[in-house]
């Protein structure tokens, strides 16, 4: 397992030279606090020969990780720590090394984005993280051992620690890096640290897992594309039917419905009936809120009804007026009459204050201001003696 | 059939050609009628020349296309050849008879009382409203309602504006 485990961290190593190599270089870029310059990206350089051991560079960041888990503790505390949780990204990896650019580490620096593509999960864990207070517990003892280059202590930045304890804090590394990464998908427990770990299970964990996920994505995609082709297959089909240009409706069977012939061309029929009755909706005023065919057709009824009463009593006021302007009706320019929209001009002379918007008032003022004494409300029946000629039935006045 | 004219300049042209058809017909109207005070029986009748007039111009600029507009072309036409005959064989109950199978109609309407659970009640009700409704399928019902309502609402509205301009 912890094999496994090695093996894994050498992948996302090797695959993730880029993000080292970007990170080393601002690792660079970044003036130290103590103000030594770096050697690193010699160091860096160095680091990608081809002869580059990868245990020996597992087993550098593993110490680092190890020695920079203490971070409850002094060193750490005062420059790294408040520094991560203040830019909780993966750019803070590089802050965190930038405080402890000393020249001590120098030789630590070029496995430091080894130990960053590959454990910076871990570390981030291990910062503030109750569970793994042992770790920082166990490797607290060893930092300060890191001097090889005999600096100050402050090169607790980790410098290589003592290869004796390195078993341990793999143990307890790998027990961590499970938990880092199973983490990822829930939500952490702090917030500080969310960005910073969902950015570094991105950039680790994930190449592979990534690719995963896009293929699941494109795969997901394909698929709704594809329930949408149905749908949209069955609709232009549908509309296709009713031009004549097919000679058959293909339909797909959506899942979990029945197979059977005359139930799909009901599932047809009844779509196209309520896609139908949606354009009807919109068409008549304020019936956004209604659901229910009934209703709906009630509404509808109502509206055509109106409709054609509006027509009846326009064309009674027409014959009307132009009894005495006769010689008008030469004159009425095309343009007039179409630009002025029927909805916003109320009839002039008769009750100024209507609002011409709701149709089904309308009538009723008309009949009234008319004083045609056959012309009665809306919904009383009308004199059949007036309406010989209609081409519609009379029976809409119940 | 044609698809649902959503577009703007569909309605546009449809409007036009109403308003021509009918300014050209309450033209003809107009010049039958004499300038003098008329009668109450005159004013009927200018009525309904103009709701006829109305109509047909409407149909006529929809054209065969839709089911309602063919079927009241069909009834115009078989009304004034109805009336023509009617008129030459001096025989004025032919309108009356129509009326009396609508009255059949009516009361058939007044006995149904069954439980409403489609909607059926409203679908006949839809079917007698709309020109040609009867022998239709419900979806085609519906998408014959729909440009039917349509066209009603500019006819509606070019008729107001044509009162508006006369009255103004």
């Amino acid at each position: 397992m912890d094999d496994d485990g090695n093996k894994r961290r050498m992948l996302n190593c090797s695959s993730s030279v880029n993000n080292t190599i970007a990170i080393s270089e601002k690792v660079v870029t970044m003036a130290p606090s103590s103000g030594a310059t770096f050697k690193s990206p010699q160091g860096g350089e160095s680091l990608y020969d081809p002869g580059w051991d990868p245990n020996v560079s597992w087993s550098h960041s593993e110490n680092f990780g190890c020695s920079s888990s203490k971070v409850s503790h002094d060193i750490f505390a005062n420059s790294s720590y408040p520094i991560l949780l203040e830019k909780p990204a993966v750019s803070s990896t590089s802050h965190l090394f930038h405080c402890r650019a000393d020249p001590n580490v120098t030789e630590m620096l070029p496995k430091l984005p080894i130990f960053l593509s590959g454990n910076f999960s871990e570390m981030v864990e291990s910062f503030g993280l109750t569970g793994c207070g042992q770790t920082s517990d166990v490797v607290c003892p060893r930092s300060f051992t890191l001097n090889k280059n005999g600096a100050t202590e402050d090169s607790s930045l980790g410098a290589a620690q003592a290869l004796g304890d390195f078993p341990v804090s793999k143990d307890r590394l790998v027990a961590v890096s499970p938990n880092g990464k199973r983490r990822a998908p829930d939500p952490p427990s702090f917030d500080p640290k969310k960005n910073a770990q969902g950015d570094s299970q991105e950039n680790i964990s994930g190449e592979t897992s990534q690719q995963k996920d896009t293929c699941e994505k494109k795969q997901k995609i394909k698929q709704n594309s594809g329930a949408k082709q149905t749908g949209n297959e069955a609709k232009v089909n549908s509309r296709g039917g009713d031009a004549p240009k097919e000679d058959y409706i293909r339909v797909r069977a959506r899942r979990g419905e029945a197979t059977n012939s005359h139930s799909l061309a009901e599932r047809v029929r009844r779509e196209k009936i309520s896609e139908r009755m949606r354009l009807l909706q919109e068409l008549v005023p304020g019936c956004n809120k209604i659901t229910g065919k009934a209703v709906m057709l009630d509404e509808i009824i109502n509206y055509v009804q109106s409709l054609q009463q509006q027509v009846e009593f326009l064309s009674m006021k027409l014959a009307t007026v132009d009894l005495e302007l006769n010689f008008n009706i030469d004159q009425i320019p095309l343009k007039d009459i179409l630009h002025s929209q029927g909805g916003g001009t109320s009839i002039n002379g008769f009750h100024p204050g209507t609002s011409s918007s709701h149709p089904y008032s309308q009538g009723f003022h008309l009949s009234n201001l008319l004083g045609i004494s056959n012309i009665t409300s809306q919904y009383h029946p009308m004199p059949q003696a007036m309406w010989d000629s209609d081409l519609h039935s009379p029976s809409p006045r119940n | 059939m044609n698809p649902h004219p959503s577009s703007c300049s569909n309605g546009r042209s449809i409007r036009t050609r109403f308003a021509r058809r009918f300014l050209r017909a309450l033209k003809k109207i107009g010049s039958k009628g004499s300038s003098s005070r008329p009668s109450p029986r005159d004013i009927s009748w200018r009525c309904r020349r103009v709701k006829i007039a109305a109509d047909a111009s409407m149909a006529s600029a929809v054209g065969p296309r839709r089911v309602w507009s063919r079927t009241m072309l069909n009834m115009l036409r078989s009304r004034s050849h109805a009336c023509l005959h009617a008129s030459r064989l001096g025989n004025s109950r032919r309108p009356g008879a129509d009326r009396h199978a609508v009255g059949k109609r009516k009361r058939l309407v007044l006995k149904r009382k069954l439980p409403n659970r489609l909607g059926l009640n409203q679908v006949n009700q839809l079917r007698r409203l709309v020109p040609g409704g009867e022998a239709m399928d419900l979806d085609i019902l519906l998408d014959e309602t729909a440009h039917y309502i349509k066209c009603l609402a500019t006819q509606v509205k070019v008729m107001r504006s044509i009162v508006d301009y006369c009255s103004a």
